[in-house]
This record gives C-alpha cells, sequence and structure tokens, in this order.
C-alpha cells in the first residue's frame, strides 16, 4: 500500500518537475521582447478596445504611440486630455490639447417631418436597406432608422427614440470614438466640438436635392437657401450642394442663423433658457433648449 | 420528359405563368416620357439634348461613358422639356431626360414594315457597330452591353451561344410570348449572333413548362434551316436561366469563380436580347421598346396583360392602363419575384430591362418573423452555386473578411434559392449581398496593389 | 392607400416552416404512437400526452422568461422532443421520471445551449439517458400494462430482447421470427414496439423531403456488416444481423433520433460518417459493453463529432473544378 502511495507521488512529482522545465525552457526560448512602456501606456488607456483611435485597439494604440517620435498622431478620443496627459508623461512627451467632441445626426426627419411612402420588409440593417433603395421616404439622404450605429456604439450612447425612429446621442456617454460616423452608410452622423457647456449649433439635415425635392419630403429638410450663409458675421456657413454646413472651428455660437432658417435646420443645443424679454430668442433655439 | 437542367442544388417554386395566354398588346404612348440614362450595367450613358431639342423616335439622346455603356434613343417623337435628376425605382436620383409627346415620328432609316428580313449580313464589324449604336443590351436582367459580349478579346473563341428562353422565374411569361408570337425573328437574330462569334453551334434552350414556345420555336428553326442551330428542352428548375446553370445545363461546363462564361468558351444571350439584335441590324431600329407582363398572384387572368413598351414610360402609366394597381397588391415588383426589384417609387419609369409589373399579395410576400437557424441544410442544398449560406450568414455576422471570402461570398449570384427555402425565414440573401460586396471590395483591393 | 412594402429579394417564400417541418415529424410518429396507445393503454397515452404537454410548458416558460436574449419558442419542436422522450420509456415508469426527463431535455440540453437549433445533444435522448443512469429500476421495469387490444399479454413481467442476450446468449434468440418481432415486439420503450409503425412514418418523412435517407441507410447497413462479420465468425456468441436490425431501439433512433437537424451533420457524406460511426457504436456497446443497448449513447457520442464533421464536409462549389 504505502509502495503504491510513494510510486504515485514520485511519479506526479517527477512529471511536474520535467513539464515545468519544458514550459520554462520554451518560454525562454520564444519570449517577445516589448518595451515596457507599451505595458504601462495600455493601463492608463481606457481599455475599451473600440478603434476610435484609428488603431485596432488599445494595445496597438499603445504600441504606436511608444514608436513614434511625438504624440501628434495618437490621440484617443475616449481618454481625452486627462488620459493623454498621463500617457505622455509615461513616454515623456508633450501632448496637444484637443477639444472635446460629440457626436451629432445631421438628420431631423422625424416621422412626422418626413412622411413614409413605403414599409420596408427586409433585414434590419442600414447598410443593406441603403444598397436596396432610397429609403421609406422620399428623402435619399436621411435617416434610415434601422440603428447600425446603436449597434456599433460600444458605450451604449445611442438609442432609437420610438417616436421620432431617430437615434439619439446620449452627451454623459459619448465618447466621440467614431464607430457611429462609420457604421452610418449615409454619413448622418459627424464628430463636432463639444462646445462651451455643451453648447453647439449645427445643421441637422443632410440633404443634397434641390429646394423643391427637398421640402417634399421632408418638412425639417435644409432647402440651401443661403439665408444663414448672409447672416453669419463670422463666415462659418458655407452652401454646397443646397445644403448649408456650420464649420465648428470658426462658428461662436451667436445663433443669429438660427434665426433666420426658415425651416428650422439649424439646431442650437444647450443653450440656457433665456427670461421672457421684449426681443425674445429664436423660437427654435428655444425649442430646442427646452428639449435637452 | 427532358433530362437537361444544371446538377447542383435549385428549386421548384410554384411558376405561376398565369399569364401566359395573354397576347402582347401596344401600350398607349403616355403626354410624357422620362428617359433614364443609367438603363444599362456600366456607366450611365451621357445625355446629348438639352431642354428644347426636337426629337424624333430613334434619335439618340444619350451617348456610352466608356467601354461598359451603351447609346440610349428616344423612344417617342416630341421636344425636350428638360434634362436632371429624377428618382428611379429604389428613389435614388439618376439623370433622365424628360420628352413632351408631340405626334409618333421615326427616325428616317428604320425599316417599319412588318416584312421578315432573312438574309444575313456577312460584314462582322458592321454588325457589331450596329448592334452597339442601336443601344442593344442584354434584356435577361444584368442589362450588360451587347456589343461587349458579343466581342470576346481575340485570345478566347466562343463555340456556342446559348439563346436563354429558360424564362425560369415564376410569373414572367414576356419571353414566352415573344418566342409564340415572333419566333422566325428571334431565330434570326440568333443567326446575326452566331454569325458575330464566327459560326459557333447555337443552342436555343427553353424549359419543359414552355410546350407551345418549343414547337414555335422549333418551327421556326426548321423553316429558316440556318445551320448549327437547335432549340433544346430543358427540365423546368430555377435558376436554370442565370448565365451559369445555364451552361451548365446545356454544355456540362463551369464557369470558374470570377471569370466570364466566354472563358469556357460560351455566350449567353436572351430570346428578347436576339429579337432586339435582329430588329436592330436588320431593321434598323433601335432597342426602345421591350415586352413585359402585368401580373400578379391574385390578379385575375383577364387584368393580366403582356405589353409593347416603350422604355421611359412612368410604372403608374402602365398599371393605370391595365386597370390600376389591385387593391390586394402589399409588394409591387419589378422583374420577377425571386430577382425583381421591390418598386419604392410609382412615378419611377421603365427601363430597357423591365420585364414586368408583378403585384404580390400580403400573404405570399410578407416576410415572416426570422427564427433561429435549426441546421436542416437546405439553404445548402437549394444554393445552385454549391455555397453554405448559413456560413456566409454566421461569418458575415460574426464580421470575418477571410470566413466570407473562403466560404466563397463572392460567388453568390443572389438568386435567392437559399432564403426562399428556408424554414426559419432567416434573411440570408440580404446579408450574403453585404458579404459578397465587402469580399468583392477587398479582392478588388488586392488586385490593385498586386498591380 | 397603405404604404407598399419594399424589401431585398426574393419576395416570395417556400410554404414550409420551421413549424411545419417539426409537424411533420410528429405525423410521421402518429404511426408509432398509435401502436403502442392500442397496445399499452392509457399509461402509454399518458406518458405521451404528459411528456409533450409539460416540454411545451417548458419551452414556452423558459423562452419567455428565462432567456437572456430574446428567444422564439418553437412549441412543435418541444412537443416532438416530448413525444420522441416518452416513447423513449417503457411504458410502465412513473409519470414522474418523465416530468424530471423533460426539465433535461428541454432545460439543460436545449435551453441552456441557447435554445433552438444551438444544442450539442440531441435533448430527447439527453433526457432518457439522464434517466437510465438516474432510475435505472424505473426504466427497466418491462410490465407490460393492460392494453385497448392484446389484451391477453397483461401483466406479463418480461424483459426486452438484447437483456435476454445479454443474460442468456445469443442462443436463447436464435429461432426468434424476426418478422413477427419486426412487426410488434411489445416489451422495451414504447416507440420499439412496432418497426414496421416507425418506418411507415419514416417513409412519409422521405417523401415530403423532411429528411433525407442518407443517415439511416448508413446506420443500417453498417449494424448489419458488422453484426454479419462478428455473426459468421461465432454465430454461439454474437447475435446476427437480422436481429440486431429489429431489435431494441434501433430503426427508432436511426430514423428519428439521429436525423434531428440540430444534432447531425448538414452535408450527405458528412451524414454517411456520422451513420456510420453511430452503427459501429452501437454494435460495439451490444456485443462488449454492460448495457443491453446502446442506440442512446451511441447518438449522444456521435453528436460530440458533429462539429468535426461539419468542418470535413463541404458542398461542391460551382466553378471549382468538376469532380
Amino acid at each position: 500500500m504505502t509502495g503504491i502511495f510513494l510510486w504515485t507521488v514520485g511519479i506526479l512529482a517527477g512529471l511536474g518537475f520535467i513539464l515545468a522545465l519544458v514550459l520554462f525552457l520554451i518560454a525562454k526560448k520564444f519570449k517577445v521582447e516589448e518595451d515596457p512602456r507599451i505595458d504601462l501606456v495600455e493601463k492608463a488607456l481606457p481599455g475599451a478596445n473600440c478603434g476610435g483611435c484609428g488603431f485596432a485597439g488599445c494595445h496597438a494604440f499603445a504600441d504606436a504611440a511608444v514608436k513614434a517620435p511625438n504624440l501628434d498622431n495618437n490621440f484617443c478620443p475616449v481618454g481625452g486630455n486627462e488620459v493623454m496627459k498621463k500617457v505622455a508623461e509615461i513616454l515623456g512627451y508633450e501632448v496637444k490639447q484637443q477639444t472635446p467632441k460629440v457626436a451629432v445626426l445631421k438628420c431631423n426627419g422625424s416621422c412626422e417631418n418626413r412622411p413614409r411612402t413605403n414599409e420596408y420588409d427586409g433585414v434590419k440593417s442600414c447598410r443593406v436597406k441603403a444598397t436596396l433603395y432610397a429609403g421609406d421616404t422620399l428623402c435619399p439622404y436621411g435617416c434610415l432608422g434601422c440603428g447600425d450605429c446603436v449597434a456599433a456604439c460600444n458605450f451604449g450612447a445611442i438609442a432609437i427614440n420610438p417616436e421620432t425612429l431617430l437615434p439619439e446621442v446620449d452627451e454623459s456617454k459619448c465618447t466621440a470614438c467614431g464607430a457611429c460616423t462609420r457604421a452610418c452608410p449615409r454619413g448622418l452622423l459627424e464628430l463636432r466640438n463639444k462646445g462651451p457647456r455643451s453648447m453647439r449649433v449645427y445643421v441637422a439635415c443632410s440633404n443634397k436635392d434641390k429646394g423643391m425635392f427637398t421640402r417634399k419630403a421632408c418638412k425639417a429638410g435644409c432647402i440651401g437657401c443661403g439665408k444663414c450663409a448672409k447672416v453669419c458675421p463670422h463666415g462659418a456657413i458655407t452652401v454646397e450642394n443646397n445644403l448649408a454646413y456650420i464649420d465648428y472651428t470658426k462658428c461662436k455660437l451667436c445663433k443669429k442663423c438660427v434665426a433666420e432658417c426658415p425651416i428650422g435646420a439649424i439646431h442650437a443645443v444647450n443653450f440656457p433658457v433665456l427670461k421672457p424679454k421684449p426681443e425674445a430668442p429664436a423660437p427654435e433655439a428655444k425649442k430646442e433648449a427646452a428639449n435637452e | 420528359m427532358s433530362k437537361y437542367t444544371f446538377p447542383i442544388g435549385g428549386i421548384h417554386p410554384n411558376d405561376a405563368k398565369f399569364s401566359k395566354g395573354c397576347a402582347i398588346e401596344v401600350l398607349p404612348i403616355p403626354p410624357v416620357v422620362y428617359v433614364s440614362m443609367a438603363q444599362h450595367l456600366g456607366a450611365p450613358a451621357v445625355p446629348c439634348v438639352a431642354a428644347g431639342d426636337k426629337v424624333k423616335v430613334g434619335t439618340v439622346i444619350g451617348e456610352p461613358a466608356g467601354f461598359i455603356s451603351a447609346y440610349i434613343h428616344s423612344p417617342v417623337s416630341g421636344t425636350v422639356k428638360s434634362v436632371g435628376p429624377r428618382k428611379d425605382l429604389a428613389g435614388n436620383n439618376v439623370t433622365h431626360v424628360e420628352i413632351t409627346v408631340e405626334g409618333d415620328e421615326w427616325e428616317d432609316g428604320i425599316d417599319l414594315t412588318p416584312d421578315i428580313v432573312k438574309e444575313i449580313p456577312s460584314d462582322r464589324a458592321a454588325v457589331l457597330d450596329k448592334i452597339k449604336k442601336c443601344g442593344v443590351v442584354g434584356l435577361g436582367g444584368a442589362t450588360f452591353p451587347a456589343h461587349v459580349k458579343l466581342n470576346p478579346s481575340p485570345d478566347t473563341k466562343a463555340d456556342c451561344i446559348l439563346i436563354n428562353g429558360a424564362e425560369c422565374e415564376p410569373y414572367l411569361t414576356s419571353d414566352h410570348r415573344i418566342m409564340i408570337e415572333r419566333p422566325e425573328e428571334i431565330v434570326i437574330g440568333a443567326a446575326i449572333m452566331q454569325m458575330v462569334l464566327g459560326g459557333c453551334r447555337c443552342v436555343i434552350a427553353i424549359e419543359d413548362n414552355k410546350p407551345e414556345a418549343i414547337a414555335s420555336m422549333k418551327g421556326a428553326v426548321a423553316k429558316l434551316g440556318y445551320r448549327n442551330m437547335e432549340v433544346l428542352t430543358l427540365k423546368k428548375k430555377y435558376p436554370q436561366g442565370g448565365e451559369k446553370q445555364l451552361i451548365d445545363a446545356v454544355l456540362r461546363r463551369q464557369v470558374g469563380s470570377g471569370a466570364l462564361p466566354i472563358s469556357v468558351g460560351a455566350v449567353v444571350q436572351n430570346v428578347a436580347t436576339a429579337l432586339a439584335v435582329y430588329e436592330a441590324v436588320q431593321k434598323n431600329r433601335p432597342l426602345i421598346t421591350n415586352t413585359m407582363t402585368i401580373t400578379g398572384d391574385k390578379l385575375p387572368v383577364s387584368e393580366q396583360h403582356n405589353y409593347l413598351f416603350r422604355i421611359g414610360v412612368p410604372f403608374s402609366f402602365i398599371a393605370e392602363q391595365a386597370g390600376g394597381v389591385p387593391e390586394y397588391a402589399a409588394k409591387i415588383v419589378s422583374g420577377g419575384p425571386m430577382m425583381g426589384k421591390a418598386i419604392a417609387n410609382m412615378d419611377a419609369t421603365t427601363v430597357k430591362g423591365t420585364s414586368s409589373l408583378l403585384y404580390l399579395s400580403k400573404e405570399s410576400t410578407k416576410r415572416k418573423e426570422e427564427g433561429l437557424c435549426i441546421r436542416c441544410a437546405r439553404c445548402a442544398e437549394s444554393c445552385p452555386m454549391g455555397l453554405e449560406p448559413f456560413l456566409i450568414n454566421r461569418v458575415y455576422k460574426a464580421g470575418d473578411l477571410a470566413g466570407m471570402e473562403k466560404a466563397s461570398a463572392q460567388d453568390c449570384i443572389e438568386c435567392g434559392c437559399c432564403q426562399y427555402s428556408c424554414p426559419a425565414n432567416i434573411p440570408l440573401v440580404d446579408n450574403i449581398r453585404m458579404a459578397k460586396g465587402q469580399v468583392m471590395a477587398e479582392i478588388k483591393k488586392r488586385r490593385s496593389n498586386g498591380k | 392607400m397603405e404604404n407598399k412594402l419594399v424589401s431585398p429579394n426574393p419576395h416570395v417564400h417556400a410554404k414550409s416552416s420551421t413549424s411545419s417541418l417539426m409537424w411533420d415529424v410528429i405525423i410521421a410518429l402518429a404511426p408509432a404512437m398509435v401502436v403502442s396507445i392500442l397496445w399499452y393503454g392509457w399509461s402509454a397515452l399518458m406518458l405521451l400526452a404528459l411528456g409533450a404537454g409539460f416540454c411545451v410548458l417548458l419551452e414556452w416558460t423558459i423562452t419567455k422568461w428565462m432567456m437572456r436574449k430574446p428567444s422564439v419558442a418553437c412549441l412543435p419542436a418541444a412537443a416532438l422532443t416530448g413525444l420522441l422522450l416518452a416513447l423513449n420509456m417503457p411504458p410502465s415508469t412513473p409519470w414522474w421520471t418523465v416530468l424530471i426527463g423533460a426539465i433535461v431535455a428541454i432545460g439543460v440540453a436545449k435551453m441552456s445551449f441557447g435554445g433552438m437549433g444551438q444544442n450539442v445533444f440531441n435533448p430527447a435522448i439527453t433526457g432518457r439517458v439522464f434517466l437510465l443512469v438516474s432510475f435505472p429500476q424505473q426504466l427497466t421495469n418491462w410490465e407490460i400494462p393492460r392494453g385497448f387490444i392484446g389484451g391477453g399479454l397483461d401483466a406479463v413481467s418480461g424483459s426486452t430482447l438484447l437483456s435476454q442476450v445479454k443474460l442468456e446468449g445469443a442462443g436463447s434468440v436464435a429461432d426468434l421470427d424476426i418478422f413477427r418481432t419486426f412487426l410488434l415486439n411489445p416489451g422495451g420503450s414504447m416507440g420499439e414496439i412496432s418497426g414496421l409503425a416507425l418506418l411507415i412514418g419514416f417513409v412519409y418523412l422521405l417523401c415530403r423531403k423532411v429528411v433525407k435517407p442518407w443517415i439511416p441507410l448508413s446506420i443500417f447497413l453498417t449494424v448489419a456488416l458488422v453484426s454479419g462479420i462478428f455473426h459468421l465468425c461465432n454465430p454461439e456468441a454474437y447475435t446476427g444481423p437480422l436481429f440486431n436490425l429489429v431489435a431494441g431501439g434501433l430503426i427508432l433512433g436511426a430514423c428519428f433520433m439521429a436525423t434531428d437537424y440540430v444534432t447531425s451533420p448538414m452535408s450527405d457524406w458528412g451524414g454517411v460518417v456520422f451513420g456510420v460511426g453511430l452503427g459501429f457504436i452501437v454494435m460495439m456497446i451490444r456485443y462488449f459493453g454492460s448495457y443491453p443497448e446502446g442506440v442512446s449513447f451511441a447518438i449522444l457520442l456521435m453528436n460530440m463529432t458533429v462539429p468535426l464533421i461539419d468542418r470535413a464536409f463541404h458542398r461542391k462549389k460551382y466553378g471549382y473544378g468538376r469532380a
């Protein structure tokens, strides 16, 4: 009995030793030399592997950041300036401050604004829908409403509003990684400056049709009349292909365009609700502010 | 019972050829037509008329914008009202030429007599040029410019031209009708293409659910007595009319992945294309008309039609002429129920390749709730390309591009067999089409990087 | 006017659905169920109803309340599992074993893997094997209850042919009338009572193109071949091919359990490999195992190889060279 016991223990111990030796030798032989800073940088990153920086994941970003001569081309939009400061400390680089951004939907074709002309019966995917046809309304540029952006968002920041059937971005969760902008087959989501106290002005439309067609398709569509461009004191607005665009680097949030737009296609969000004065602010801005 | 059919996969849907007894009627001309510039595979044509120009029937209004492109002619006589974007049947903007109809005056040189011209010209280059100038495109569905297909590169040789009269799509009967009503013209058109390809063998392939058409075509072939031409009866199976399937069914040859039929010495043209070639070469008449079927699963046969229409006629006008859109129609399809396109916009206009206006009821067309795959392998058994749709669907959902290529998503012909037969109603074709697009883009990228 | 539907092609669909396929299998089981109800009476009817009813209830409850991902309950499939489970039990089984079997079949073998189409093991067989190893007494109590016809055989306490072979050797069944056994063979599980009734149902499935014949055919051929070789070598020790084909649950297992879509290979040749392996394991268990019958174990074992078989066998693609 004791013999069997000893044999068992002996064989198992011997086996364990030999295998440990094999493992050790293999690990020694195939060891991959890696800059230890890569690991440090990776730990400083948020670790969501969202790809928002343009790299395959946080490890790839850390690898690139360590190898790059400076941090000009490497920025983690999710972590923002704070994380980048840490990364810069680890690597001894200087970091350029970047202004925080947020994803914005350039379409306001809600059910009410954009009447449905047919009913889509295919697979629930914007990508499939976009290859099939122009969408279930007369607007060939607007939101398709199947939620590819919702699926693409790693942070649960986007949800389809069941009333408007449009996606809504939750600013507090949005990290501006840009996954949604790549997922949308119509390119309707844009990363824009978050703005001071999240105040920002943008054109909520992407329709490049002539005004006549846009009007027919959607009550909230930009008709490219150009009034906003004329009124803008900062030259931030351009009208191209019957569509206005506000350059957020130039916009000073004066909201003159919001008041001027005959359609209400320019949205101003997160502005404080002003007390009613004789010269009340544009009704559109007020409505939007109230909505937020 | 014919034994000729393609060996891999295939399905047997109810062929529903209700309108096969309806003789071809000539559709009246509406007051305004809108002619699309994107009626063919390849680069859209460039309009060469401007608002205010007077045009006759057959006047060139669009010129080809590349090697794979085609001429477009005015289908009516009148005045060009505008040239600009208009929504096609999918709702996307495409350049259209709007023409107000005034009378019906044809260009000089177009032979409008009903006489059948039997002498086949022997000048190959001149014939090809005529086919090109008349804007003939393949009318089987893909609308590939005919002159390109009939002029293969010198290092390949066609040893057989297949005239596709399979019309395997359920409901459609326009090819059936032209084979019954205009067999001699089709046979002459086929003989012309045979001559262009250097006198190779010519097989007119027809499925066995069209005995009248087979008899009529056999009669015409016997009467005209061209050499090396035969009518072959095929066993009914969908998608027999697919180019690759037809070649396999008739010649027992398989076209390699990504290769053209000519690589195995075959050229496939539809019977309607043969008719268009006849009209172009023998009558000098450009491709401005085609035949279409008005049908539906609950439409009484008395309200079904086969129309000879002019291109550029709005669908809404045709529907009106045929007695209005029936009440039961839940989906309107242009083309067959397997591969046709759902019409999102009835104001869109007919194009060269339009083959039908199909009214489907909600019961027959509304998709049922998607279930879970039970691994029954029906999709794989029905796939005429020998693919495994369930696998492509799975790797597509996982975003595995290499897996999609390995599963040959790029070889999918989008025939719809897998989705048709899936008991769990999984939208296989929708997803596989996306996978195919991704793999094709990847292959293209690799090719351009390799160069 | 209502907005028209728009979707990618195809715009029509075949009539068959997952539910209709399951109904077809249930219809195919009908002859066997009728024979066993006639022969075994109320207890058979009760077990079948209980099995089907409880499986449906479980499937519905779990998909509705307990799945993390929204899932679609396929009630005919659950009913089929319940019926197969009941058919795999002797008619004298106490009613509560069926309930436990159903919980294992639907709850453990099917739903915990993700539900319809996701399970690795055949649910009904898993339930049966669980019962067989947990309650061997109840599952091998071959008392034959009084039936609606065939009353002369009531209260016969017997054993199955296969356990007889195990106990008394191959010689004990040498004089058996194989054809009569094929027609009617009371004793054993309810579904095994009539090979003929099962085959009638299977022919119905073949005609409706619900299943293909390759898996059962390869199982039968392998069983016949293996037992033929052994029998020729030593007829004293090993039973012959005809006996092995009709005895036990082979016909039920091969025609209705091994052909389950979810747990069998998808390609025809994969099915043949699956069937050959299954038949071989069945014979090994029958000849050398400690259990008299091995169809259930063989099916479970071969279920595990299905992913590997599916990897190995693909269809011949068009345009990649003709075979």
